[in-house]
């Protein structure tokens, strides 16, 4: 009996050690594919912050360029 | 429920169906499984690729405006450095002359336009069955449009709105012209309040005479604060249009003594001269505040407690702000509103037919229409004793029609002599948006009714056509509508002109096609001209709706030059 058994068993064996390395395989994509989501959510959220900065920058700059021009139009 | 952006490909690794004639179907499920990972794997990197991909256009886009602005900073730091010692502000001509600054407001806008769609949702979407293909019918229409328009637009409310905002903004620079010429024409009206403050003075006079009627004085101001008070917003289109100050509704006591003496004499003289109508009581305050009034002003008698509250009734749900008649934003009726009573309220010659605004506005109008009757009775002699009474059967029927009624009502008032119709010809100002078609069979019976197919009046063009044709037989369809004493002065007027009128018809219709094509030539010009700025759009419309008058040409300007 054992003999009759141990080609199944073996196989049977066999698959479960692929479906555990398939579920690291997928497991592992999945994780792949969170780190790409947080990732860009993350840098969206930089972006963001960086384009506020630098619109509040660039404001700034407009009105001093137009304060010192017109101090310069002056003379 | 969210949308998926970005999907994974093969998103069950396992759930087909195994091929026949296998021994080994373990091995061959985990086979399957494997390549289904495979190709999972390429559908995440293609993902990760354009997740990268897009953060990177973004930071690199910051990255040349972080260059920019680095120059920027480096040419202000030298010209400031330069600056300092040497130059100093010279004249106060140039610091008045010089244009003021305005930083660069950029909006966002079209965010949700098909352009700006992202890569993978734009495949999703390709994916997608397509519409049926409508367009390859487009060249066989006649009027140029794409047959897939009619099936799916979607552009159908981006369209509507800018059409809205556009007329919206047509419509307000139109009044305020009107506006205009009326401040142009307001000279004439002040010849009429001297004569209230001859009779006020006199009575203080002789009041002051004693000492102890001193008191009566103050007292009599107080009531007439209180009367002015009370029909607060009755007045409130007198004031704007006498007294530019004012806007909106606001208290009158807020006012400097001057100008509240100013409204009071007015307010005097409309009680002088108002006798005949027999006004509705204002639900503001009742005949008890007005009767102090009476015995101020010696010549009214009990006039005064009728003084007709239908034209605070009718203003009241204008202006005051819980408005009864529904719909429309508030500022667009009460701002066409007091364009109407404005209109009502010049009393030159043009005869102050208000213009014919919005069908869904015009609802608004019934209300209105007791008011604008009660203005006109300042022009000396005229008066209409019909409106009050009238109105409120007028608020029943459909709006445009108790618009044309109150059109008729203002204009036969001035038409009785019939050089009036020829001067109620210049008239009212712009053409509104197209009524509904259910509407215009009504418009051109009232249309004709009015004797003059204002040739201005342009949204049912073609039911001007016809309405040339209704003024000849005038009597029935306006019978029903209109009230009963114009249809007595139809036919009177109508042997008379007739003849005459047929040439002006005539020529009023080649008027409205010769018009009719203008506008639309300029309408077409105007629309290559604009294109999708929504910011550009709304800009001029807030512009037209509260800047003052003279600022619209320079923002037009501006507008256009972005």
């Amino acid at each position: 009996m054992s003999v009759q058994e141990d080609p199944v068993q073996r196989e049977i064996h066999q698959d479960w050690a692929n479906r555990e390395y398939i579920e690291v395989i997928t497991s592992s994509i999945k994780k792949i594919a969170d780190f790409l989501n947080s990732f860009d959510m993350s840098c969206r959220s930089r972006l963001a912050t960086l384009n506020e900065k630098l619109t509040a920058l660039e404001r700034r700059i407009e009105y001093i360029e137009a304060r010192v021009s017109s101090g310069a139009r002056a003379g | 429920m969210p949308l998926v952006k970005r999907n994974i490909d093969p998103r069950h690794l396992c759930h087909t169906a195994l091929p026949r004639g296998i021994k080994n179907e373990l091995e061959c499920v985990t086979n399957i499984s494997l390549a289904n990972i495979i190709r999972q794997l390429s559908s995440l990197s293609k993902y990760a690729e354009d997740i990268f991909g897009e953060l990177f256009n973004e930071a690199h886009s910051f990255s040349f405006r972080v260059n920019s602005l680095q120059e920027r900073v480096d040419r202000l730091s030298v010209s400031v450095t330069q600056l300092d010692p040497k130059e100093e502000e010279l004249s106060l001509q140039d610091i008045t002359m010089r244009k003021a600054f305005r930083s660069s407001t950029i909006q966002d806008q079209q965010l949700f336009d098909r352009k700006t769609l992202p890569i993978p949702l734009q495949e999703t979407y390709d994916i997608c069955e397509q519409p049926p293909p409508l367009n390859i019918l487009t060249p066989y229409r006649d009027d140029g449009k794409e047959g897939l328009k009619f099936y799916t637009n979607p552009s159908y409310f981006f369209d509507l709105w800018k059409e809205k905002m556009l007329q919206d903004t047509e419509d307000k620079r139109k009044e305020k012209r009107k506006q205009k010429q009326k401040n142009l024409d307001r000279p004439h009206e002040p010849e009429k309040v001297p004569r209230a403050p001859h009779d006020r003075r006199r009575e203080w006079q002789k009041l002051a005479q004693g000492p102890e009627l001193a008191e009566d004085d103050a007292n009599l101001l107080h009531k007439h604060i209180e009367v002015a008070n009370g029909p607060a917003s009755h007045f409130e289109s007198r004031s704007q249009a006498y007294v530019d100050h004012m806007d909106g509704s606001y208290s009158l006591s807020a006012l400097p003594y001057s100008q509240m003496s100013e409204l009071l004499n007015r307010a005097e003289e409309r009680v002088l001269v108002r006798p005949h109508e027999p006004p509705p009581p204002p639900p503001m305050h009742g005949a008890g505040e007005v009767k102090p009034v009476p015995p101020c002003v010696s010549s009214t008698t009990g006039l005064v407690e009728n003084r007709p509250q239908s034209p605070a009734t009718g203003r009241t749900p204008v202006f005051v702000s819980p408005t009864p008649p529904p719909p429309p934003p508030p500022p667009l009726p009460s701002a066409l509103s007091t364009s109407s009573l404005r209109a009502a309220m010049t009393s030159t010659p043009p005869p102050p037919v208000p213009p014919p605004p919005p069908p869904p506005t015009a609802a608004l109008q019934a209300p209105a229409v007791p008011p604008p009757p009660a203005p006109l009775q300042i022009a000396p002699g005229v008066l209409h004793p019909a409106p009050p009474p009238i109105a409120p059967p007028i608020a029943q029927p459909s709006p445009p029609v108790t618009r044309a009624a109150q059109v008729c009502e203002a204009v036969p008032v001035h038409a009785v002599p019939p050089q009036a119709e020829v001067q109620g010809l210049p008239p009212p100002p712009p053409p509104p948006p197209l009524p509904p078609p259910g509407i215009r069979p009504s418009s051109p019976v009232t249309v004709a009714a009015l004797s003059h197919p204002p040739p201005v009046l342009h949204p049912p063009p073609t039911t001007i056509v016809p309405a040339p044709h209704a003024p000849l037989m005038p009597p029935s369809p306006p019978s029903q509508v209109i009230p009963a004493p114009e249809p007595k002065r139809h036919p009177s007027t109508l042997p008379v002109i007739s003849d005459a009128r047929s040439v002006l018809l005539e020529a009023i219709r080649k008027g409205i096609q010769l018009r009719k094509v203008e506008e639309q030539r300029e309408q077409e010009a105007k629309h290559e001209r604009i294109e999708n700025d929504v910011a550009t759009i709304l800009s001029r419309r807030i512009a037209v709706e509260y800047s003052d008058s003279e600022d619209d040409s320079e923002f037009d300007e501006v507008d256009w030059l972005e």
